[in-house]
């Protein structure tokens, strides 16, 4: 059997010295490197590719490039496994494997072909109609069913093994699509100095050149293309970019493009990326995306073996292959002639020319005769027949008489819409131009340009023009001078006229309109008597243009058979906005590197090591990991060690990393009075050597965050924050002091990454830090009380801040070294601890301990609660403006049934409480309407033996002593608590200032 | 989008975070009233054409800027400081 | 005295545990060369606003005038890399005489130690545009960025400072700083990015 029959035996930008073997539904087949999957099937006699979306009717190759509708096909096996690929713009490489989708069992033998089973039944809007009742069946019967017979590929089923990376670039002109338009612009751009980058999505440069036989300046244009490419790498601020497509335009210039790094080969090499997602940012940019060859609407119109005419130039031209044998053309313009020629030119006969047109220039006559083909001037495909590809096509000459021709390829040209798809997306509406029978770019956003065929301009003369024009107008507007201007290359000479039709009338069978989502003429239609006539609308109901092709072939068909119902003109029904992507983008191509573990940055406490070597289970706290609790061998669960970890604490000493909290350095002559402002409580009176908590709010009144600030000397504080809120403080203090205040001497900046901070805390804390500081610092009780705040030295000099700061309630400290010394000062207190049993514990015990003295925390400080609601309303001072100071005394926020702060505690002491429980009073019915608050943090008292909870109660404080019900409809129970202080333990707080 | 900082140059939009309407104005002191404060929290005009907003530059040198933007076309005219701007700051 | 500590206080900067020195990715001539500068002391100087005290008194201390752009002065042993309106990077390359600097600065500006809260490095080598371009949303291009300019901004999210220095014999160099707590993430993403052009990886001391 000959290896790939369908190849003419020369031509073509393929290397035919090498073969490549590839196979396509466990079939073995040979191509060529510069083949395309499509090209490669074809060259083997290939027809059937896929079945369709909804009909299961069976589909070929339409197109030649990224519009094609129905040739898609998963590309690889396993983890790499790919749906609803284009067989079109695949490039083939040595073991590609490819499967046919949607169809089952076999793409030959599909028994869910709705042509057998059901006939008809999918029109537009038959989602709405059939399946509204009863609803209870959608989810379970009509859902599966639906997806089970109407769908794409399949998706992989195991994790994409491969990397993607993220990429920015900057230019001064970028400049999309590398035809004849693209590539003069980049020349002429980049001749000037411009910094220039040229992107093509395809893997070749040369644009619709290297599909045409065409010359320039009286030579082949591939001369003109290669000495054009040769020029540009020669120039140093030019950038090229094979298979990358500019997916996006977005504000200000930006561009969004994917580049298919390693799409063409089996697996990425070693080290490098599958795909590459850039952000490109430019000064200006040229369009030159070319155009997109329109099918014809007619009965029969999607069987495999029709295909653009356009398509099967390229096809014999850039690969070399023959797509059919016995062929017809179906043209409403000049361009199915080009066809004409090229295929004489390559030595083959033609069947049937029909053109719809009744004048037939004369030297259209004599190619058609050279190539032995009749003529049906006036004429039009009314049906096509054949299996699983064309075997035959019924003419309708233009007296009406019905003809059919045997054939196997019928090429069809309805003319061309120019691909100006980015210049919409920017609120750009297309124009329909009368001129030229196709929607053109209307206003444009600033900074583009469009040149060539994407601006209607179809001629090669036209594209070389205007690429020439708008390479050096843009250089020319970002300042560059262009030395010399050389004169625009010549080219052979050609005719684009087009009378394009919308539809044949009159056959019989389905004609399809957009092939992806199998909408017919009759589908247009039937939306148009329901009352779906914006194009909008049409586009939801019928779903034409949706999916990965995005109608790229079918929008004007549609719109035109709108146009046509309704009795008005194309340009008054417009087209839908396109909106980015212009083409399937691949999520990993966005995220880039940040998948997984790498999904957003991770922040790492200087000590994290030493926490991890300790068994640390680390928790997400914000951006940081926090340690969690530190088990112990044997130990069974969480509580377990959390609750000897809380003990330890209690009895001994225990050792915790808080290096994660914000800190803020705030110096210069008015800091105190800025303090005075963002905070509600008052700082003037804070003497030197002294640390106080604060809390401030947002001006809305809630409560923003809190922590404790320290006066380190006159004119310096330090701000402590929650590791939350630590970015949000600082934006906070930066807003008040530049927008708000900024006469206020007041120099702020962060230093939380520059302290390791540790908490020593338990009765036998001070013994363990004196071992720790140079002997000279005093901190016994009376030298060193309650909230002292202080810079020390350790180890001999190295600089320390300590703090008599509690958040567990205990005698207890904070002690912060410079980061690199973090891990040592974690060693040296346990070193020191450990005659006393130094544990160290994790943010878990925190809060238990923080729970056990009623200090409210993240869960509280919830953007919804007042300094009221959580018992700090005294705090709020009365003798100055602050923050949030108006807005907190509003008479609903002042309302006694308020929910606030209480202590609750279960009646049954073995009962656990739940946080979200909702508090319902006893006797009540557990609906929204007798909710009074919830259980906002709950933990299991190692001090009381007990659960114990804080909450927010309607009138709270007033009711201790009650016993509520507790109900937790999320875990479907209910338990009853008692109302209590939230502070559970040491309420006169002896430990703390022991 | 890209907000051209005086300080930084043109740098994308990630950088930043918005808050808003530049124009109200906080009533300071204690005699400000609580519906002027009110006022000022919520009440902002929802423009179609050029507003000054408050931006800051997060990921940058830490300014809070007033841009000048196009709400429709998101057209920046200008950016500049608060602090020469006197955005936002009270008599 | 930091440096009498003794053995157990120990210091261990950010790159600790997260880079090793030597090759990383393609194998061959590295594209790209990493060194981790050691001793680099920072602090954050804020002046006063309206005062030129800061800049005299920095002129006459570390030879080097205060940039009131986005850009950094360099000596042989310091620098001054602005960052921020009012605000300015002190760096020196040795430890020794680093906190007198500060103190005899603290008359004039406000003063932060910064040199443990940031994790720096040295990238250069002919790909080491195209490494960070993989992060960078600002331009690197030799017009837009000359040597001495300096910018804030974030790399692949995470926030670094970092400027220009004199090209190296193999293309262009550039010191950045990032946020220590960071270090790991930042240089997960750095190193996936070097790896196709290969990195060499130095740490000198």
């Amino acid at each position: 059997m000959n290896a790939q029959p369908f190849r003419l035996p020369s031509g073509g930008l393929v290397d035919r010295t090498q073969t490549l073997s590839f196979r396509f539904d466990g079939k073995t087949y040979d191509g060529h490197p510069g083949d395309t999957l499509a090209s490669a099937l074809l060259a083997n006699g290939v027809r059937l590719l896929g079945r369709s979306f909804k009909y299961h009717r069976p589909r070929g190759v339409l197109s030649v490039g990224s519009e094609e509708p129905n040739a898609l096909v998963e590309l690889r096996t396993g983890a790499r496994r790919e749906p609803n690929t284009r067989a079109t713009i695949i490039e083939l490489f040595e073991g590609l494997e490819a499967t046919s989708q949607n169809r089952w069992p076999s793409l030959g033998c599909d028994f869910l072909s709705v042509d057998r089973l059901a006939g008809s039944a999918l029109v537009a809007g038959f989602y709405y109609k059939t399946f509204m009742w009863p609803a209870a069946f959608w989810e379970k019967l009509y859902e599966p069913v639906i997806r089970r017979a109407a769908g794409l590929g399949r998706a992989a089923r195991f994790a994409d093994p491969d990397h993607y990376e993220k990429a920015f670039a900057f230019c001064d002109v970028l400049v999309i699509g590398a035809g004849p338009a693209g590539l003069s612009a980049a020349l002429t751009a980049g001749r000037s100095g411009a910094r220039v980058i040229l992107c093509d999505e395809d893997f070749r440069l040369g644009g619709r050149l290297l599909a045409e036989r065409r010359e320039i300046d009286g030579r082949p244009a591939a001369d003109w293309v290669a000495a054009t490419l040769a020029e540009l790498a020669a120039l140093s601020e030019v950038r090229t970019m094979l298979r990358t497509s500019v997916f996006g335009l977005y504000d200000h210039g930006i561009f969004g493009a994917v580049e298919r790094v390693n799409d063409h080969v089996a697996v990425p090499p070693a080290h490098q990326p599958r795909q590459r997602g850039w952000r490109i940012y430019t000064k200006r940019a040229i369009l030159a995306s070319g155009a997109l060859e329109r099918p014809i609407v007619f009965p029969g119109n999607d069987r495999p073996g029709v295909m653009l005419a356009g398509a099967v130039r390229a096809y014999v031209n850039r690969f070399g292959v023959l797509p059919g044998r016995e062929i017809v053309v179906f043209t409403t313009g000049d361009n199915g002639w080009a066809t004409v020629c090229d295929l004489v030119a390559a030595g083959v006969r033609l069947s049937a020319i029909v053109d719809s047109r009744s004048e037939i220039d004369p030297t259209f006559k004599a190619l058609a005769e050279r190539a032995g083909a009749r003529v049906f001037a006036g004429g039009a495909v009314e049906a096509t027949q054949g299996g699983h590809h064309v075997r035959g096509v019924v003419v309708r000459d233009s007296s009406g008489k019905h003809t059919t021709l045997s054939c196997d390829l019928l090429a069809v040209s309805n003319g061309w819409n120019p691909t100006l798809h980015l210049t919409s997306h920017q609120n750009g509406r297309p124009i329909w131009n009368e001129d030229v029978q196709a929607f053109v770019p209307g206003t444009l956003p600033p900074g583009l340009a469009v040149g060539g065929s994407a601006a209607g301009r179809f001629t090669l003369a036209q594209a070389l023009e205007d690429g020439a024009r708008l390479g050096r107008e843009a250089a020319v507007e970002i300042g560059f001078r262009p030395t010399h201007i050389e004169p625009i290359p010549t080219t052979d000479a050609e005719t684009n006229r087009v009378k394009p039709i919308w539809r044949v009338r009159g056959g019989r069978g389905k004609a399809f309109v957009d092939f992806q989502n199998d909408v017919t003429e009759k589908d247009v239609e039937l939306a148009a008597r329901e009352g779906f006539r914006s194009v909008e609308h049409l586009k939801r109901y019928t779903t034409l243009g949706m999916a990965t092709d995005q109608g790229k072939t079918s929008n004007i068909a549609g719109l035109a058979i709108m146009a046509e119902q309704t009795g008005r003109a194309i340009s008054d029904t417009g087209t839908t906005v396109f909106r980015p992507p212009f083409t399937p983008v691949a999520i990993g191509a966005l995220a880039g590197h940040h998948r997984g573990k790498d999904f957003r940055p991770v922040r790492l406490a200087p000590t994290h090591d030493w926490s991890r070597e300790q068994g640390a289970v680390f928790v997400e706290t914000g951006q940081w990991l926090r340690a969690q609790y530190y088990p112990k061998p044997g130990e069974q669960d969480w509580l377990t060690t959390v609750t000897r970890e809380v003990l330890a604490v209690r009895t001994g000493v225990g050792l915790c990393d808080v290096s994660t909290l914000g800190k803020i350095d705030i110096q210069g002559r008015d800091t105190a009075e800025f303090l005075e402002r963002v905070y509600i409580n008052g700082w003037k009176a804070l003497p030197v050597g002294k640390a106080r908590y604060g809390l401030m709010l947002r001006e809305d009144g809630f409560v923003m965050d809190d922590g404790t600030t320290s006066r380190l000397r006159e004119n310096h504080f330090l701000m402590t924050t929650t590791t939350a809120n630590a970015g949000k403080v600082m934006q906070h203090l930066e807003f008040c002091h530049q927008v708000l205040w900024p006469k206020l001497d007041v120099r702020m900046v962060s230093v939380s990454e520059q302290w390791a901070q540790a908490a020593i805390a338990g009765p036998k804390s001070r013994e363990v830090l004196r071992d720790i500081l140079d002997a000279v610092h005093d901190i016994s009780n009376e030298a060193f009380p309650y909230l002292a705040a202080r810079e020390v030295t350790v180890n001999g000099g190295i600089p320390a801040r300590l703090f008599r700061i509690s958040f567990s309630g205990e005698l207890a400290y904070e002690l912060a070294v410079p980061a690199d010394y973090g891990e040592a000062m974690m060693r040296a207190l346990m070193a020191a601890g450990s005659p006393h049993g130094i544990t160290p514990y994790g943010t878990e015990a925190l809060g238990v301990m923080r729970l056990e003295k009623g200090h409210v925390a993240g869960n509280e400080l919830n953007g919804q609660t007042t300094a009221r609601d959580l018992g700090l309303g005294k705090m709020m001072s009365s003798k100055k403006d602050f923050i949030g100071r108006l807005m907190a005394r509003r008479e609903a926020l002042l309302q006694s049934d308020r929910p606030t702060l209480v202590g609750l505690r279960p009646i049954n002491n073995a009962e656990r409480l739940r946080a979200g429980a909702h508090f319902i009073s006893m006797g009540r019915t557990a609906n929204t309407d007798n909710d009074e608050g919830y259980m906002t943090s709950v933990a299991y008292s190692p001090s009381l033996g007990h659960w114990i909870g804080l909450g927010l109660l309607k009138n709270g404080p007033r009711r201790v002593g009650e016993r509520i019900r507790a109900v937790d409809p999320v875990r479907n129970s209910e338990i009853h608590v008692e109302i209590c202080s939230p502070i559970f333990v040491d309420r006169e707080g002896t430990r703390l200032h022991g | 989008m890209r907000i051209p900082c005086p300080h930084c140059g043109a740098r994308d939009v990630q950088e930043f975070t918005y808050l808003g309407d530049a124009k109200p104005r906080r009533p300071e002191g204690l005699d400000a009233t609580e519906a002027a404060m009110l006022e000022y929290v919520y009440v902002r005009d929802n423009p179609r054409g050029p507003n000054d907003e408050l931006w800051y530059h997060a990921a940058g040198c830490r300014a809070w800027l007033m841009v000048r933007r196009h709400t429709l076309t998101h057209v920046i005219e200008s950016a500049v400081p608060t602090k020469s701007a006197k955005a936002g700051v009270a008599a | 005295m930091a440096e009498q500590a003794t053995s157990s206080w120990c210091r261990r900067d950010a790159w600790a545990a997260i880079i090793q020195v030597g090759q990383i990715g393609a194998a061959g001539e590295p594209g790209v060369k990493v060194q981790l500068p050691a001793n680099l002391q920072l602090a954050t100087l804020i002046a006063t606003t309206g005062s030129t005290g800061l800049e005299r008194i920095t002129k006459q201390l570390v030879g080097l005038d205060l940039p009131r752009s986005a850009s950094i002065a360099l000596s042989a042993t310091h620098g001054l890399a602005w960052s921020g309106p009012g605000q300015w990077m002190l760096l020196a390359r040795q430890r020794a005489g680093f906190s007198e600097l500060t103190s005899l600065l603290s008359d004039e500006a406000a003063v932060s130690d910064q040199g443990d809260a940031r994790a720096a490095l040295c990238v250069s080598g002919r790909r080491a545009r195209e490494v960070l371009a993989k992060g960078a949303m600002i331009d690197l291009h030799g017009k837009a960025f000359p040597v001495g300019a300096t910018a804030l901004t974030s790399f692949a999210h995470v926030g670094v400072q970092l400027w220009r220095i004199k090209d190296g014999p193999d293309g262009p160099a550039f010191e950045i700083l990032v946020s220590r707590s960071m270090a790991a993430s930042f240089w997960s993403w750095f190193a996936a990015s070097a790896a196709e052009f290969g990195c060499n990886v130095a740490r000198p001391g």
